[in-house]
């Protein structure tokens, strides 16, 4: 009787946890769909309608061009750190590289550098270099973020392969860098592709350089939300329909590394 | 030869980036921190002013009240997503449909933008259309016609909410990990000899959690000194400022008002909070392994 009540204790939990952490997004999505007088009321009585994200794609929100700021962004961010954070994660996990503990501290330690700092002389660089409202600077400023906390994560992946087969064909005569190419990054393709992913969700998420930095030709997705702040008031079923552009390509990729993401996650635990 | 050589160059590329984005603009800032420099009356830096910068901030009322409120924001959400993912840890332990479909809910949070959450609490916490003012104020009618987030308390507590709700399922996910390398011989041993899941909890599990627990809190620690999306798309820092959190008070010092030396030494201050932390972290960190390969 005990056993059965505290069973069911459990399930109630989980369902009350499942609840907490899923009404906010499902109540976005609704409000998505929401003409905009049904908005403003809680009930759960409205007609559906696309028309939300027609508005939120055509003039003067722009939403388009956001999604495609944030893609560019978030791509060319990921294709610049993630081979650079895979070379040198190989280095510190295979060789006694002198003052590799040094170094390591060194790029471990700059992840709790507040982000208001770095971008402080970027942006006094940035407008010296007429470089404002610019993917190039915002992607430039998102590596700060992003490749201590890649390299981090790799190196965690790589350490787990065992070096046998790297021996092995070293003594057949394989260059190092061939040995990486062919043997290290296959197998390491999994955890590759996980910390891209992140990287990914990290740069796409990101608010506060592009705060910042852009204005107006480069805003990316979470700062464009604000832009949903008017003068007439909030206008919150706009604001929901781009809060689902910004998250259901998320959600998609986060679920798809679901295996990996616990394990991704500690491996991050220095972020 | 190369091969002697090839360690450093593998090495290369990620330090230039490194070093480019990170090290140049701390020490940029470094020295713009001793200089007055209002960038509305000029493009260059203008004197050297020593320490004035920061002996000002020691005086600012405005800044010792974002201090304050960095303390209670950080205190109060470190506590509660510690405590709560840890129960939460404890209650995913098992293996079961609901357990399984829970875990991968909790994996959204993490992933939803933070400036997107703080814009669907605001939405949620409207005292007009609001769904969670409206269903608060339905089920104890006391909280009927509560402004939210224009009453100070109120506002605070609703920006750590946000924070709690975006971190807690990366925390538990930590504690899963700690609770499945912990031995289950001796929980065993003590159900069998008629142990109260209580005395279970806190007399075996939690001890030999210890140091997963603390890497927790100087983790979150450091994560919440450095939120600052949700207070922007939330509060505002507002009402008044009493949820206008160091992060945002440099913000605004920097790129409102366009004070840059006075920025400057406010960002310093708050790293030189954020290094001492994450010295005492890494070092634990470091520490921790050692235990691990003993």
């Amino acid at each position: 009787m005990r056993k059965t009540l505290s069973y069911l204790g459990e399930r109630a939990l989980l369902v009350l946890v499942s609840v907490i952490v899923l009404f906010p997004i499902v109540w976005m999505f609704l409000t998505a769909f929401k003409q905009s007088r049904d908005a403003y009321s809680v009930s759960l009585n409205f007609k559906p309608t696309l028309q939300n994200f027609v508005t939120v794609f055509s003039d003067p929100w722009n939403l388009g061009s956001m999604v495609l700021n944030s893609v560019i962004v978030a791509t060319v961010t990921v294709a610049i750190a993630v081979p650079c954070a895979t070379l040198a994660a190989y280095s510190f996990s295979r060789f006694r590289v002198k003052a590799r503990k040094f170094l390591f501290f060194l790029i471990l330690s700059t992840q709790f550098i507040p982000a208001v700092v770095i971008v402080l002389p970027f942006f006094l660089m940035f407008r010296q270099l007429d470089m404002l409202d610019t993917r190039l600077a915002l992607i430039i400023v998102n590596l700060a973020i992003v490749t201590p906390f890649v390299i981090w994560m790799i190196k965690g992946f790589i350490d787990a392969i065992p070096t046998d087969s790297e021996e092995a064909a070293m003594i057949d005569g394989a260059s190092r860098l061939r040995v990486i190419k062919d043997i290290v990054l296959p197998v390491a393709a999994p955890g590759i592709m996980t910390s891209s992913i992140f990287c990914f969700i990290l740069t796409w998420n990101e608010f506060l350089f592009a705060l910042i930095l852009s204005r107006r030709d480069a805003v990316t997705l979470p700062v464009g939300l604000v832009s949903f702040r008017t003068e007439q008031g909030d206008l919150w079923e706009l604001m929901s329909a781009a809060g689902v552009m910004i998250t259901v390509p998320i959600f998609i990729m986060a679920l798809f590394i679901q295996k990996h993401f616990t394990r991704g996650m500690t491996a991050g635990a220095v972020k | 030869m190369q091969d002697r050589l090839l360690p450093y160059w593998l090495l290369i590329p990620a330090f230039v980036i490194v070093l480019a984005t990170t090290i140049y603009p701390l020490a940029y800032s470094f020295f713009t921190s001793f200089r007055a420099w209002d960038l509305t009356q000029s493009r260059r830096p203008e004197g050297f002013v020593g320490l004035e910068n920061y002996v000002y901030a020691a005086s600012e009322e405005q800044f010792l009240n974002s201090l304050w409120v960095t303390f209670i924001f950080v205190i109060t959400s470190v506590f509660l997503t510690v405590v709560l993912a840890m129960a939460l840890a404890l209650l995913l332990r098992r293996k079961g449909p609901m357990h399984t479909f829970t875990r991968i809910v909790l994996i959204l949070p993490f992933a939803m933008s933070p400036a997107l959450i703080g814009v669907s609490y605001r939405f949620m916490f409207n005292p007009e259309f609001g769904v969670l003012a409206k269903g608060l104020g339905a089920v104890f009618p006391a909280l009927e016609g509560v402004p939210w987030l224009a009453d100070p308390q109120l506002a605070m507590g609703i920006l750590v909410l946000t924070d709690v709700w975006h971190w807690t399922p990366y925390m538990t996910f930590m504690c899963l990990g700690g609770l499945a390398s912990i031995p289950r011989e001796t929980e065993e041993a003590a159900r069998i000899d008629g142990a109260s899941n209580l005395r279970i909890v806190f007399g075996i599990i939690l001890p030999q959690m210890k140091g997963v627990i603390a890497v927790m809190a100087v983790l979150k620690t450091i994560f919440a000194l450095k939120m600052f999306d949700q207070v922007v798309t939330l509060t505002g820092g507002g009402p008044g400022t009493s949820t206008e959190t160091l992060a945002y008070f440099i913000f605004n010092v920097g790129f409102r008002w366009f004070d840059m030396g006075y920025a400057s030494a406010l960002a310093w201050i708050l790293t030189a909070i954020m290094m001492v932390i994450s010295i005492w972290y890494v070092r634990m960190l470091l520490s921790e392994k050692k235990m691990a390969t003993a």
